[in-house]
């Protein structure tokens, strides 16, 4: 009876425990608490949908004027926010409570997110904020992106609303499916830093746009054009900190979400994408998808348990460790073909890709290589969306131990016979020797 | 006659006491050799001296505890990262095995010693054995007298002092004593013919080639004494018994020795013994043909052999040609190759040429090295002509080639200092055996003397007495024997008091020496003033020698000191750095600095380092030295590769230490343009001039070890002029910021600089210009607000102005609008 | 020197010399055969090596070195041992034969020590 009690509550505790677990957990990447900077109140409900979104979603939002002089980010050491949006465009100088490039960034450079977005006007602030993230908005501070084939004909006439032509293609940035729906958009470009393999462009603008003030007549070529112009992109930075910077702050806007589109030239209309790349784009960039860890990194040698200390050279070995993807509520096991594995000393001395069984482990075994030194297990994994995952463990290979070369080769066998036939040939020469008369 | 019979020591009357004496004397001659060499334990402390000591004291210290086995085996990874390094394999395990060995006796008779302390004795402990045995050596070759002399002279001899105080723990240490030994041995079994003796030499070989490189000095000896005894038709059998049975012994115990393996049959330093062993075997037949044959027949004899044997020759040697010629360097390793061929080094292997002991000596050094010995060498050879046997054509021929070989490379003068102390001990012998035998036969016999040649120096008077005394050099012999043993208490006189007592019952002896040959001996004025002399002579040695131990080679480096007029100042710099390291960083972090600090860094520090003073990967080494000649951003690149995260290096221009990086920076530009040609030395130079002042070339001043040498240094210097005391001028580029390194560290007369690498960016930043100024900079770089507001005081207008502004909420941003409106206006 | 004459110089020298090895004590002549047994060997791993290659060159040096080894012991005891050898007088046969034992010893420790 009494065991049968035990044995009910134990079971009850084990159903129970990954509740509890999940509850408590620390390793949430998801944000939880964005501070919300409007230049203007107004944009709060002029907005209202994309914020409406957030917190349905469960994002605490706190909205506060940009240039609130009680403004502040951290408290006692302590970020009392885990990601930042900044719709500001025109604020001058530095935000409310001596807020400044430096704050920001040291912001997200200590892993937290941020949204920007720009205007019409913006001003250097925001600019620099952008610049120092990789992208550069078009240094004319005039100048918008105007295509005279590719704008929505609800616009003005001077061609400044325009539809946004290519979108990345990548599920996990843009959800399942991606956005057909064509994307308004009325601000201004940008260009990314072709170096920087941080940045990606989410959308970018059509072979006809360009860049420059409207309604002015242009004495020299325009310095952003056609397909260069990124209108929107997103940075990773390399501490997995997630950046959204929009030339268009319209583009969140629920007057361009409601908006139905038609396209100069194309007599049918559609509904826009904007709503569905605002949100989408919000949950990539709060990491509610994209987001990887790596677990349970282990290595041994084939036919052990333990983890060694140090490998000898041509031993065969075992390398395992766990992928998981974060889907904004629990870790579900990542799956992928193309997870490598380096066996690493300068260069590359081992390349493998990665089994996996469904279950997020991924592994695989191979020979060490003929050649000692300190080795390390590289795992760089990078792909477009994801956070990237770079894994190193250090491991010694030593060379053969002096007795463990082969022994007793039957090649040698006759030197063998030959020491040994000289042994008995001296104890018998001994005798002989000594016995002789 | 052999040498052997003129050693046979003591067999007169009171001969028993004349050996208690020798053995007395001996057992104070270890105990000089052994205390003159504590004076860097009583001037500092019992540290590890040094470089590469600092290796040695490591690897016994993993010896002491992982066993023989674990340190035959260990794959060390904390040193040339990536690579590691099989230090079992790599290492002459003697010296270790031998510390490691004398630590456990002692434990294991309950004296608790440390390793280190172990270490520190060992070449102290050894040198009192390398006297004994080139007491041994010399007795063997012109008996006790010289023998102990020779003995007295190695025990405090500067050349061998430099490399084995107390502290100074390097192979060398021991491998004087197993060379000398090994040679002791080899004249021991060549005068007796003893199998027994012909075991113990190879056995004392295989000790030699355990502790030193240095070995094929031994193995190349031997055979060129061989062949020269052939050539010279002292062949016998004891010959034969001397050196086959080493060869063959000493070659199997050689290839046993991980390191040399089978460089013992493959590497043509080991040729020669093979080549004499062949040469050998034929002449030993020939002569056992002779002797059982008829003359007639064995001519015939020599006619077909001749013609056989002319044909195998040459095959044999066309086949070690081609043997040779598969090799790349031709067999021979670059040390080597660099003795045979002095210009060698400096022309092909910056590496080896960039080593200070590597260089050829100057004449002062031979001056400094072995003082006196220099001029008593050549009476000793002399001497050793008189008469000429077996072991003193070896003794000759040693000093012959130990000459050449230290005229080449400096670290070499070492070899040369047993050489140099035993002709010089023959030599002293000598003419105060010839010296005190006349006064001795003028106090007896008063007659004048018949003939005297009347000695110009002692030398002169050494080489001429010898010279007429050599026809009865046998029946002098046992006079000689007896009064050296006189002389040589005389000679230690000066330093031991103590000895006073046994030199009155010496005298004794002296006195029952037979009387004979008055016609022998010179004036007895002359004698006496010579003795005077060579007493003189003499203990400026002594005097020399303690100088040089107690001031010239009891710096343990590590620790630096120097003397002003305001006392004595320590630098404990390094010490102070290995320190920092080794609390303040992750026990895997790599730390890169120039290779001569590797050893220390991973002996102190306990921190995985890229290059160390083993310099057996010439392309890492270069890399270091291409990232140190590289700027910044290269730099860390190429430290980044190597998964590098702290970089120091050694600064000597605020206090004025020499030997720093800066000074060694042209190697570091060799090495690495060594092997990456686009760093180009030229581009270092201004005008074939090395220079770090405003003069300096642009690469030079935007090299990585200018920047983390002379980081911050313009602001450290009282003036802000950045004086450097070493190159004893301004530096060139005084402020300057650093981008990929930070200064994390800098000891406390700045001669050590640790950097730290800093990380990745977490961001890349774009193309456009910064708009915004920082508000800091903002608003330091703009009137600083204390300005506005005087100004605003002053002004009528702004009494005004602050009337309807109440003045607490004037903040900068109205001020500055009221100033721009009042300008407007 | 015509083929004729050497030949029968060679033939004389053969004979003379088998004359004059005649003479030698049975002692040393054991000693002989073993130095020629020995050599022998060492000889067939010479040759054997030479079809087999080096591969196991610890192998093939500690068993020649074995043979040459010991063939130059015995030869180093002949001398001593041999009465015609004045140069040895001081060292008495039993002495000179302990001598040569302790060196086999060293030499076969070292062998079964190099051979593995």
């Amino acid at each position: 009876m009494a065991s049968s009690t035990r044995s009910q509550a134990l079971l009850l505790l084990v159903v129970l425990l990954p509740a509890l677990v999940a509850a408590f957990s620390e390793d949430n990447p998801t944000d939880q608490r964005v501070l919300v900077l409007l230049e203007d109140l107004a944009l709060k409900s002029s907005h209202s949908i994309f914020f409406k979104s957030l917190s349905s979603r469960g994002y605490e939002l706190d909205f506060k004027l940009a240039d609130d002089t009680k403004l502040a980010l951290q408290r006692y050491g302590e970020y009392l926010y885990d990601a930042l949006i900044l719709f500001a465009p025109s604020v001058e100088g530095h935000l409310g409570g001596n807020l400044d490039v430096a704050a920001i960034l040291d912001f997200v450079d200590s892993g937290h997110d941020l949204i920007l977005a720009a205007d019409t006007h913006t001003s250097d602030l925001i600019r620099d904020i952008a610049t120092e993230c990789g992208v550069d908005f078009d240094e004319d501070t005039e100048a918008v992106v105007i295509d005279h084939i590719n704008f929505a004909i609800e616009g003005e006439s001077d061609h400044s609303l325009i539809i946004g032509d290519k979108l990345v293609e990548s599920d996990v940035i843009l959800g399942k499916g991606g956005v057909k729906d064509p994307v308004l958009f009325r601000g201004i470009g940008h260009s990314v830093n072709p170096a920087s393999d941080l940045v990606v462009t989410v959308l970018s603008a059509s072979p006809s746009a360009f860049s420059a003030p409207p309604n002015a007549v242009l004495k020299s070529p325009p310095a952003l054009t056609g397909t260069s112009i990124s209108l929107v992109s997103l940075v990773q930075a390399r501490n997995n900190a997630r950046i959204l910077v929009s030339g268009s702050l319209d583009l969140f806007s629920d007057k361009f979400f409601k908006s139905s589109v038609q396209k100069f030239g194309s007599s049918s209309r559609s509904g826009s994408g904007n709503e569905k790349l605002a949100v989408e784009l919000s949950k990539w960039t709060f990491h509610e998808r994209g987001h990887l860890k790596a677990v349970n990194v282990n290595h041994h040698k084939v036919g052990e348990k333990d983890e060694p200390s140090m490998y000898r050279i041509t031993d065969n070995l075992e390398y395992s460790l766990e992928i998981y993807e974060w889907t904004g509520k629990a870790w579900k096991p990542y799956q992928a073909d193309d997870v490598q594995v380096q066996f690493y000393m300068m260069s590359p001395y081992v390349l493998k890709t990665l089994d996996h069984n469904g279950k997020g482990l991924f592994y695989t075994s191979f020979q060490v290589p003929d050649v000692y030194g300190v080795f390390q297990f590289k795992v760089e994994y990078r792909r477009l969306g994801y956070t990237s995952l770079t894994l190193s463990k250090q491991i010694p290979v030593r060379p053969f131990r002096h007795n463990e070369y082969e022994r007793f080769i039957k090649a040698a066998y006759p030197y063998y016979g030959g020491a040994f036939s000289m042994m008995t040939g001296f104890f018998i020469f001994g005798i002989v020797f000594l016995y002789h008369k | 006659m052999t040498a052997a019979e003129v050693a046979s020591p003591s067999s007169g009357r009171g001969g028993a006491f004349a050996s208690i004496l020798s053995i007395g004397t001996l057992l104070l001659i270890g105990i000089l050799a052994f205390s003159i060499r504590l004076f860097s334990v009583i001037k500092y402390e019992s540290v590890i001296h040094e470089f590469d000591p600092y290796f040695n004291y490591r690897v016994t210290q993993y010896l002491s505890k992982a066993g023989i086995y674990e340190f035959w085996n260990w794959f060390d990874d904390r040193t040339w990262y990536p690579l590691g390094r099989v230090i079992g394999g790599t290492v002459y395990p003697g010296l270790t095995l031998t510390a490691g060995t004398m630590w456990w006796v002692a434990n294991a008779l309950n004296i608790p010693l440390s390793v280190e302390t172990a270490c520190v004795f060992t070449a102290p402990v050894f040198s009192a054995f390398a006297a004994w045995s080139t007491y041994a050596l010399t007795k063997e070759v012109k008996g006790i007298g010289a023998g102990l002399t020779a003995a007295a002279l190695i025990a405090m001899v500067p050349s061998y002092i430099s490399r084995s105080v107390a502290g100074s723990y390097d192979n060398e240490g021991v491998a004087i004593f197993a060379l000398v030994f090994t040679f002791y041995l080899y004249l021991k079994t060549l005068n007796t013919g003893s199998l027994f003796y012909a075991t113990l030499n190879a056995l004392a070989y295989f000790y030699m080639v355990c502790s030193w490189g240095g070995y094929t000095f031994i193995i190349n000896l031997i055979p060129m004494h061989v062949l020269l005894c052939i050539v010279t038709g002292r062949y016998s059998s004891r010959l034969y018994i001397a050196y086959s049975p080493l060869v063959i012994l000493g070659t199997l115990l050689a290839a046993l020795v991980p390191v040399v393996g089978f460089n013992a049959v493959m590497t043509s330093e080991h040729f020669a013994s093979f080549l004499v062993f062949v040469i050998l075997q034929v002449v030993a037949i020939v002569y056992y043909t002779k002797r059982i044959l008829t003359p007639k027949a064995f001519r015939v004899a020599v006619a077909v052999v001749l013609t056989v044997g002319t044909i195998v020759a040459l095959t044999l040697i066309a086949v070690l040609i081609a043997l040779v010629a598969t090799s790349p360097t031709k067999g021979w390793s670059g040390r080597s190759l660099s003795l045979l061929d002095p210009t060698y080094a400096s022309k092909y292997i910056p590496i080896i040429a960039s080593v200070s002991e590597h260089q050829p000596p100057t004449w002062p050094s031979y001056f400094m090295d072995i003082n006196i010995l220099a001029f008593l060498v050549p009476a000793g050879v002399i001497a050793c002509f008189l008469p000429l046997s077996d072991s003193s054509t070896f003794v000759v021929l040693y000093l012959v080639t130990a000459v050449y070989f230290s005229g080449v490379m400096v670290r070499l003068m070492l070899v040369f200092a047993p050489a140099a102390c035993i002709m010089s001990g023959i030599a002293l012998s000598e003419a105060f055996g010839t010296l005190t035998l006349s006064v001795k036969y003028q106090i007896e016999l008063p007659d004048p003397p018949t003939g005297p040649v009347a000695p110009v120096d002692q030398t002169a008077a050494g080489a001429t007495s010898e010279t007429s005394a050599s026809a009865t050099a046998a029946d002098l012999a046992k006079d000689k024997s007896v009064s050296e043993k006189g002389k040589e208490t005389l000679r230690e006189r000066p330093k031991r008091s103590r000895k006073k007592e046994k030199e009155s019952a010496e005298k004794s002896v002296v006195k029952k020496a037979p009387k004979k040959k008055a016609s022998k001996v010179l004036p007895f004025e002359a004698s006496a003033v010579a003795i005077v002399l060579l007493l003189l002579l003499v203990s400026f040695y002594v005097i020399h020698c303690v100088w040089a131990a107690a001031e010239a080679y009891s710096a343990p480096s590590i620790v630096l000191t120097s003397h002003t007029a305001d006392g004595m100042h320590v630098f404990d710099d390094f010490r102070e750095a290995y320190a920092w390291l080794s609390h303040n960083t992750e026990e895997n972090d790599k730390v890169a600095s120039w290779w001569d600090y590797g050893y220390q860094t991973t002996a102190m520090a306990n921190r995985t380092v890229i290059v160390d003073n083993n310099t057996w990967n010439n392309t890492h080494i270069a890399t270091v030295g291409m990232a140190m000649s590289s700027p910044e951003r290269q730099a860390w690149e190429i430290y980044q590769t190597l998964d590098v995260k702290y970089v120091f290096v050694i600064f000597g221009g605020l206090v004025g230490y020499p030997s720093d990086d800066i000074n060694k920076f042209l190697w570091m530009v060799r090495i690495g343009g060594g092997v990456f040609p686009h760093i180009k030395e030229a581009d270092y130079l201004r005008d074939g001039q090395y220079r770090i002042d405003a003069q300096a070339t642009p690469t030079m001043l935007n090299s990585l070890m200018y920047k983390l040498s002379y980081y911050r240094f313009a602001e450290a210097t009282m003036d802000g002029k950045g004086y450097d005391r070493v190159r004893r001028t301004e530096i060139g580029k005084k402020s300057f910021k650093l981008t990929h390194f930070e200064e994390v560290f800098t000891t406390h007369h700045w001669m050590v600089r640790i950097y730290k690498l800093k990380p990745p960016k977490n961001r890349f930043r774009g193309k456009n210009k910064r708009r915004t100024k920082p508000m800091i900079t903002d608003r330091r770089n703009e009137d600083p607000p204390y300005l506005w507001l005087t100004t605003l005081y002053r002004s009528v207008e702004v009494k005004c102005y602050l009337a309807k502004v109440p003045f607490g909420d004037v903040d900068g941003r109205q001020l500055e609008s009221f100033w721009r409106h009042k300008y407007r206006n | 020197m015509a083929g004729g004459g050497t030949t029968s110089d060679v033939r004389s020298l053969v004979s003379s010399l088998r004359s004059a090895y005649a003479a030698t004590p049975v002692k040393l002549k054991i000693i002989d055969v073993y130095v020629l047994y020995a050599l022998t060997t060492a000889l067939v791993q010479v040759v054997y090596m030479g079809f087999v290659g080096s591969f196991p060159f610890n192998a093939f040096l500690s068993g020649v070195l074995s043979c040459v080894g010991t063939a130059v012991l015995a030869v180093c005891l002949r001398m001593q041992v041999n009465k015609e050898n004045k140069e040895f007088r001081d060292i008495a046969p039993e002495r000179a034969f302990a001598d040569f034992v302790l060196c086999n010893v060293v030499l076969h420790l070292v062998i079964m020590n190099f051979l593995g």
